[in-house]
């Protein structure tokens, strides 16, 4: 806890842009093991896909919770080989879409241009990148919304709340 | 000599589970000198619960199990338990391997307090409507004992181990010694009061459950204190705040210096001594140095959990025995019998929309069995009990929501609601057949060098009526109560054993012809060895069994000192 507290200390010093350490979680490439992925670009790539989901406003966005991380450990240790590979191929089509609609790859793309391109795969006619748009979006908002930094900031849970009230006032926060 | 001197004792208790604890705390009390054997690892109350404190953001995976194990452990991934938080606890597959002639989960629970670690917490007692099942439904055989006999010892437990509940009255569901009861919430009241008002016969109360909400003098002696409702009760509790062997019985009984737990110790077969015509005591695999070593005691409580304590005795053999201990007219292992769980109800509630709930609740509503209590008035037999609850939940940002829309979705979804979300799942009786059965298996052996356990349980013709009935009456009762949306369904795949409450094949009975034990729990034909676990059901009722289990076993617990002191055993 200490350790965590200090951290937590340090990150607010420094203001909210500062791109915290793995406190967030036991996920850093260190504890990260075996990868699945090939490409040394994906992990970067996929950094700046999950920032577009949830970008930094005010508040951190998904890259420096490194959300990126999460889904790549979940897509590496908890998908089939199927989905794996559904992954792998959608996600490398991602900067040869980018190029073709924006004459740049994503990493260069601004932020209206990126949200344009995960838009595009939203709506895709390919039911494969739809699967993967929305594995990509809803691992992204899970790692997001499980992080430390979300569940103590910005939602109502307690480890132990030693009480169990069963009918009150709907509360405005 | 002295290595026999140092392996005798005067009880051993086969199993540190639920029932064992008790059966450890009861003689060690008493002053008898009693060994517990527990075939898994040690597993000390606090020190051995490395999940306990996790936050969610401190699981690998968020609490989900890498698909690689899940893939190398089908039957243990299908138990809810199994996640990070307490996967560790949950015996896999291939450490105990088994046959499944028909598909059935086993779940399993291999350390120091067994599944008692784990398992769910409701605590319900019988009713006398519940023993006269058999009986007056004509099947199995009839309980050898009444309400009235088991009432007392039902307090007895109850209040060493910390229930909450309410006092409802109800002679379906009779009252024990209860700690303030937990809260109902807005809906399950509505619920409530809606189903008194349109029938007479279905009350919906407050479960029943083994949890400290206010801690009394016994319960502080143990080292526990008050329940923090965290709900994650089978990573185990660092408060003692709900009943297992770990936070409880066992500390109990190690105080009184009486008692001896040896961890990592396989039982494989009870000794008989053929000239003494008692048994003697019991042969173990020793797990770690993979030594035969064998215990020796006056009176040995077989508490291993339902199926293994069947294949314990079956494979107790011996000239007198040679189907098993006290197993004379060959019903050991038969009249196997289980809780389905098949079937859930869910819909919503769009009043009381502005109120909610806060905290957690490590409970839930409880609706005790409605069919067939006073008399047949189905096409089945017997009935089920419903589980209930409702609550809202924050909403999740809507499915197209990307990039800051998404983001501020997120962030405000504490003030954003669900309508009600409200949920039933059924717990239905099954009748104990012939057919259903465990046996073991003539050639293959396990790890420990026991024979393989052949399982082969099923359901059957009753089972599917009562599913059908339990969806038809629920819809019923939701739409009588407004509820909108809903939705019924029927698991049919899932197995039975994954309710965990498999119950029988080592059966009390009055008769020594028809059943296997006596009404002290007594095997018939070999009368200083008890059976207090699941294995002693002679039926299963709707209830949730452990309290039953407990309440057994300090019952027999009793009369064993008494007669041992009379010299009678």
């Amino acid at each position: 806890m200490q350790r965590r507290e200090v951290i937590k200390g340090i990150a607010l010093s420094l203001g909210s842009f500062v791109a915290l350490p793995a406190w967030a979680s036991s996920w850093n490439t260190a504890t990260l093991g075996k990868q699945y992925f090939s490409s040394v670009n994906t992990e970067s790539l996929l950094a700046e896909l999950v920032e577009t989901i949830i970008p930094t406003t005010d508040s951190l966005g998904a890259k420096s919770l490194n959300v990126h991380l999460f889904v790549q450990k979940m897509i590496t240790d908890c998908y089939d080989k199927n989905a794996q590979a559904n992954f792998d191929t959608n996600i490398s089509a991602i900067d040869p879409l980018s190029v073709k609609t924006f004459g740049k790859i994503f990493m260069d793309c601004n932020p209206t241009q990126r949200l344009s391109i995960l838009n595009t795969l939203a709506l895709s006619t390919d039911q494969d990148t739809v699967k993967f748009y929305k594995t990509l979006r809803g691992l992204t908002i899970q790692g997001y919304t499980s992080s430390e930094y979300f569940l103590t900031r910005y939602s109502d849970y307690e480890m132990a709340p030693a009480r169990y009230l069963g009918c009150v006032p709907v509360k405005k926060y | 000599m002295d290595s026999l001197k140092k392996r005798t004792y005067d009880v051993i208790v086969i199993g540190s589970g639920i029932s064992g604890g008790w059966a450890a705390k009861e003689f060690s009390e008493k002053k008898l000198k009693t060994l517990v054997l527990e075939r898994g690892k040690e597993v000390k109350h606090i020190i051995d619960y490395p999940t306990t404190l996790k936050e969610p953001w401190e699981f690998e995976h968020r609490g989900e199990i890498p698909r690689e194990v899940q893939e190398a452990n089908p039957i243990a991934s299908r138990c809810y338990i199994f996640r990070e938080g307490a996967a560790h606890f949950v015996v896999k597959d291939n450490e105990h391997p088994y046959i499944q002639e028909k598909p059935f989960d086993w779940i399993r629970g291999y350390q120091t307090g067994g599944k008692s670690l784990l398992w769910a917490r409701q605590t319900q007692r019988w009713s006398q409507f519940d023993f006269d099942g058999p009986q007056r439904d004509n099947f199995a055989v009839e309980w050898p004992i009444n309400y009235n006999d088991i009432a007392p010892w039902y307090s007895y437990v109850e209040k060493f181990a910390g229930i909450t509940g309410n006092k409802d009255g109800l002679p379906q569901l009779p009252d024990g010694e209860f700690l303030p009861p937990h809260e109902m919430s807005c809906v399950e009241k509505y619920f409530s009061a809606q189903m008194a008002k349109t029938y007479k016969d279905r009350p919906v109360i407050i479960g029943r459950a083994a949890h400290i909400t206010k801690p009394e003098p016994i319960h502080l002696q143990q080292g526990r204190g008050q329940c923090l409702n965290r709900n994650i009760c089978q990573r185990g509790c660092p408060y003692g705040g709900y009943f297992s062997s770990n936070a409880s019985t066992l500390p109990w009984a190690a105080k009184t210096g009486n008692m001896t737990l040896r961890p990592n110790s396989v039982v494989h077969s009870i000794i008989y001594d053929e000239k003494k015509q008692r048994a003697t005591g019991v042969r173990v695999f020793d797990s770690e140095t993979k030594e035969i070593i064998e215990f020796y005691a006056r009176v040995i409580f077989v508490n291993a959990a339902a199926l293994n304590t069947n294949l314990i005795l079956l494979n107790s053999t011996s000239n007198r025995f040679p189907n098993g201990l006290g197993n004379d007219n060959d019903l050991m292992g038969k009249y196997v019998a289980f809780h389905n769980y098949r079937a859930t109800v869910n819909a919503e509630y769009d009043g009381d929309l502005d109120t909610t709930t806060e905290g957690k609740r490590p409970n839930s509503c409880y609706i005790p069995r409605f069919r067939n209590v006073y008399k047949q008035e189905t096409d089945f037999l017997r009935g089920y009990a419903a589980g209930f609850g409702a609550e809202r939940y924050h909403t999740s940002a809507d499915g197209n929501a990307v990039g800051e829309d998404l983001k501020n979705q997120l962030i405000n979804s504490k003030n954003k609601w669900t309508n009600w979300k409200v949920g039933s799942h059924m717990m239905g009786e099954t009748i104990p057949k012939e057919t259903n059965f465990v046996a073991l298996d003539k050639d293959q052996k396990d790890p420990f060098g026991m024979p393989l356990l052949r399982i082969s349980v099923g359901y059957d013709d009753n089972d599917e009526k009562m599913v059908k009935d339990y969806l038809e009456q629920m819809t019923e009762m939701f739409t009588a109560a407004g509820f909108k949306n809903i939705r019924t369904h029927d698991n049919s795949k899932r197995a039975p054993g994954n309710d965990i409450h498999e119950m029988g094949g080592v059966r009390m009975g009055k008769d020594s012809k028809t059943s296997l034990l006596n009404e002290w729990n007594q095997l018939h034909a070999c009368k200083n060895v008890f059976v207090t676990d699941g294995a002693c059901m002679t039926s299963t009722s709707t209830q949730n069994p452990s309290l039953t289990y407990m309440a057994l076993t300090a019952r027999a617990c009793d009369y064993a000192v008494k007669e041992l002191k009379k010299g009678n055993i």
